[in-house]
């Protein structure tokens, strides 16, 4: 089969996927739909990867193909086709995100095996999935738009999954409206863009950048309005504030949607928009110093917060925040590689932690965790692994993705120098918020949910409460189902974390420095037209200092929280009182959630509310809609005044009027 | 023989029977009066039938009879019908048909 169809047919299969997943609803929940989803993502990738052959077999000169399925209008000079783009870097997209997706697909066969929402579950999950992979694949600026919006749908949809919990949807909400502030950018940032290369689709486009100025300031602003989009779908500051709530969503959304593949749907952006971000540096700074903000930031948070999926979800802020400040220095195989790693071990410390999770009855409290490694070898032996390629230690795979980036970034010189050194203090403060989660979950005296497991029983929590607030829920339609399962009973969830636990070990072989450049030749067709792909290069000295000051950081850190957290147990609460002050600041999340609040929320629930109490009922109601009415039921009152209902009233009107008549005739006539 | 003293009478009583209209409260006085109306119009054709010399006066002097007729016997039902569900016989008093 041809390049074109293989690409077709990733986009076909988890359509079909949730359409027949969908349409079945009447069957009831099923195993059957759970694997018809799996199966249909797990096709989704061996076409991925049958395209990757196709596109490999070709020559050097031709790994950008276009294929064009319909073409929907040409009115305005615009085209606006159905059109994939299949170069290396959207197969390589396609490839990560069918290969995770199928994986929490098989995870979340069982997982979410006793919710009575299964069917819509995986309805949503393969809708999400053909939408990402709508994004990555598509060849015109149109269709990205479209696959985006249906992704932050997707995510909406999924976070408020279990929509009888109140937190539940208020995230949704927060995520969608946030997704929706990205999207005006994204699209602004197309007009601009349109405006000054003519044409929506990406080749075209790419191929008019060079004649624009450098520098340009409406270049600038076009691709400052598409960092706002990536920043938005990215959860980068200031737009982050919608991902530690989306935690609120089942642990396999968490994983897919919010680790592994949507949050990277900005660094894609940021990626293959790089011949517009080369020719408009200033953008482009403007991105590398936010992402190194942000991984500052969430690193911070994750020292304080105590709910076990938000510290992984600020981990995942923070990882994004070096992909993207990775791409924003032109080190694009370096992002796009951590892209990859992260997806990996991300995916695995989150269906660790669901495992966790269900372990404890749905209780997400660190605080109320602890020594559950005896209990649950295989989740510890997983979580560790994530913990250990998340902190970066050698030769697992996260080590050697951060460091090429932060290499290359230093590899810039002038000021990005700073940020590479950031982001190795960055590193430090990963490995340490890690293992103090992995430490104080399975380490330590064993609570009694581990105790019980202990002895071969899954604790039941007396009742079923929302684990954020308490309130007391029951297991019907739109909440979380009773039973829960964990991964050392259920072989799916086994199978897929034991996959991705390898690629989180193995990945690192892709790209070592100075030894294997598999993605960095493999990308490069994509990345021809870029003035840094083959440049940027750190130099030995500059890799193996980066190298081993990385590795020393990462252990470091897993000593400092050993030392926290296991030896002297009581040395992190004396910390918390003495910096009691930093501590409060943190676990307000830096008080962005206040300040959005104030700055954008409370003016705009101002206007509403003078929007529905004056100008609609004064204004609208009273003036322009009342005005015409009362003229015309007063018009008609003085009309009605006529029908008196005198029958001799009526005669002499008659007679009176044909008297009129006739004496006017008459007159008219003489 | 002249056409106008013919005319000045249909004049006459049609005013008569508009005056009687718009004065009296019985309705039978009424359908009394309209009769008087029609009938006044009935003489002033027949007058220029005869003026003219031809028919065409007399024949229409003769539907004007039958409409006279039809709307008489409505008229005539309808007074019945308010007689016998006791309801005052005053064209004044009955005016609840208005708004």
């Amino acid at each position: 089969m041809s390049l074109e169809t293989y690409g077709w047919l990733v986009l076909a299969f988890p359509l079909a996927g949730t359409v027949l997943i969908a349409l079945s609803w009447r069957l009831g929940p099923s195993k059957l739909q759970g694997y018809v989803g799996t199966l249909a993502v797990a096709l989704s990738f061996l076409s991925a990867l049958g395209a990757l052959f196709e596109l490999q077999d070709r020559g050097e000169e031709q790994r950008q193909v276009v294929t064009v399925g319909w073409d929907y209008a040409h009115t305005v000079g615009v085209d606006a086709q159905l059109s994939l783009l299949l170069d290396p870097l959207s197969i390589f997209m396609a490839l990560v995100v069918s290969g995770v997706s199928a994986l929490i697909h098989l995870y979340s066969v069982s997982y979410m095996a006793s919710d009575r929402g299964y069917t819509r579950f995986f309805a949503y999950l393969n809708y999400f999935v053909f939408s990402m992979l709508l994004l990555v694949l598509a060849g015109n600026f149109f269709f990205l738009i479209v696959g985006w919006a249906f992704v932050g749908a997707a995510s909406y949809l999924l976070i408020s999954f279990w929509y009888r919990r109140t937190t539940a949807t208020a995230a949704g909400i927060k995520a969608f409206v946030i997704n929706v502030v990205g999207d005006v950018g994204l699209v602004l940032g197309t007009y601009f863009i349109f405006k000054h290369t003519g044409s929506l689709d990406f080749v075209k486009a790419f191929g008019a950048a060079d004649e624009l100025g450098r520098n340009e300031g409406d270049l600038v602003a076009g691709c400052l309005l598409l960092l706002v989009g990536a920043f938005a779908k990215s959860a980068q500051v200031p737009l982050h504030t919608w991902l530690p709530d989306a935690m609120e969503g089942p642990t396999p959304v968490s994983a897919l949607i919010h680790a592994a593949t949507m949050v990277t749907a900005g660094v894609y952006l940021i990626a293959r928009m790089h011949p517009f971000f080369e020719q408009a540096p200033a953008a482009a700074d403007v991105g590398a110093i936010l992402g190194c903000t942000t991984l500052l930031i969430a690193a911070t948070i994750g020292l304080v917060v105590t709910d076990l999926k938000r510290v992984i979800a600020y981990s995942t802020m923070s990882q994004i925040g070096y992909m993207v400040m990775g791409v924003s220095s032109a080190a694009y195989a370096a992002g796009l590689f951590h892209l990859m790693t992260h997806a990996f071990f991300k995916a695995l410390l989150f269906m660790a932690a669901g495992s966790v999770i269900a372990a404890m009855a749905g209780e997400q409290n660190l605080d109320r965790m602890g020594g559950f490694r005896r209990a649950m070898p295989f989740t510890f032996g997983c979580m560790a692994i994530g913990g250990l390629a998340l902190a970066g230690v050698p030769p697992f795979a996260g080590f050697f993705s951060k460091d090429e980036i932060l290499a290359n970034v230093i590899a810039r010189e002038d000021w990005h120098v700073v940020l590479g050194v950031l982001g190795y203090v960055g590193s430090l403060l990963t490995a340490i918020y890690t293992w103090r989660m992995i430490f104080r979950a399975f380490f330590g005296d064993p609570v009694e949910p581990a105790r019980e497991l202990e002895h071969g029983h899954l604790y039941h929590a007396p009742e079923h409460t929302n684990p954020a607030t308490g309130e007391v829920e029951d297991t019907d339609v739109g909440f979380p189902g009773p039973e829960h399962h964990i991964a050392e009973r259920e072989w799916s969830m086994k199978v897929a974390m034991a996959l991705l636990a390898v690629g989180a070990i193995f990945a690192g072989v892709v790209q070592i420095p100075r030894v294997t450049d598999v993605l960095h030749n493999f990308l490069e067709p994509s990345f021809r037209d870029s003035r840094y792909y083959e440049e940027l290069e750190p130099s030995g000295g500059l890799t193996w200092i980066g190298l081993a000051v990385g590795a020393v950081l990462a252990l470091g850190g897993i000593a400092l929280a050993y030392r926290l957290w296991m030896q002297e147990p009581a040395r992190p609460a004396a910390i918390r009182q003495r910096l009691a002050g930093v501590h409060a600041f943190l676990v307000r999340k830096w008080y962005f959630d206040e300040l959005i609040d104030t700055l954008v929320v409370r003016p705009f629930a101002m206007f509403g509310r003078f929007a529905r109490d004056v100008f609609e009922r004064v204004f609208v109601d009273g003036l322009l809609v009342g005005g015409p009415a009362g003229a015309v039921r007063a018009g008609s009152a003085a009309v009605r005044a006529v029908q008196s209902g005198f029958l001799r009233y009526y005669a002499a009107l008659l007679l009176v009027g044909v008297t009129g008549l006739g004496l006017y005739f008459l007159l008219a006539a003489s | 023989m002249n056409v106008e003293w013919y005319l000045i009478v249909s004049a006459l009583v049609f005013s008569i029977g508009a005056g009687g209209i718009l004065v009296r409260r019985n309705p039978l006085v009424i359908l009394l009066c309209l009769e008087l109306m029609l009938n006044a119009g009935n003489l002033a054709l027949v007058a220029f039938a005869r003026a003219h010399g031809n028919e065409d006066g007399q024949i229409f002097a003769l539907i004007v009879m039958v409409v006279a007729a039809c709307e008489v016997a409505v008229g005539l039902g309808l007074i019945v019908a308010i007689y016998r569900r006791r309801l005052p016989i005053d064209v004044d008093e009955l005016r609840e048909l208005q708004g």
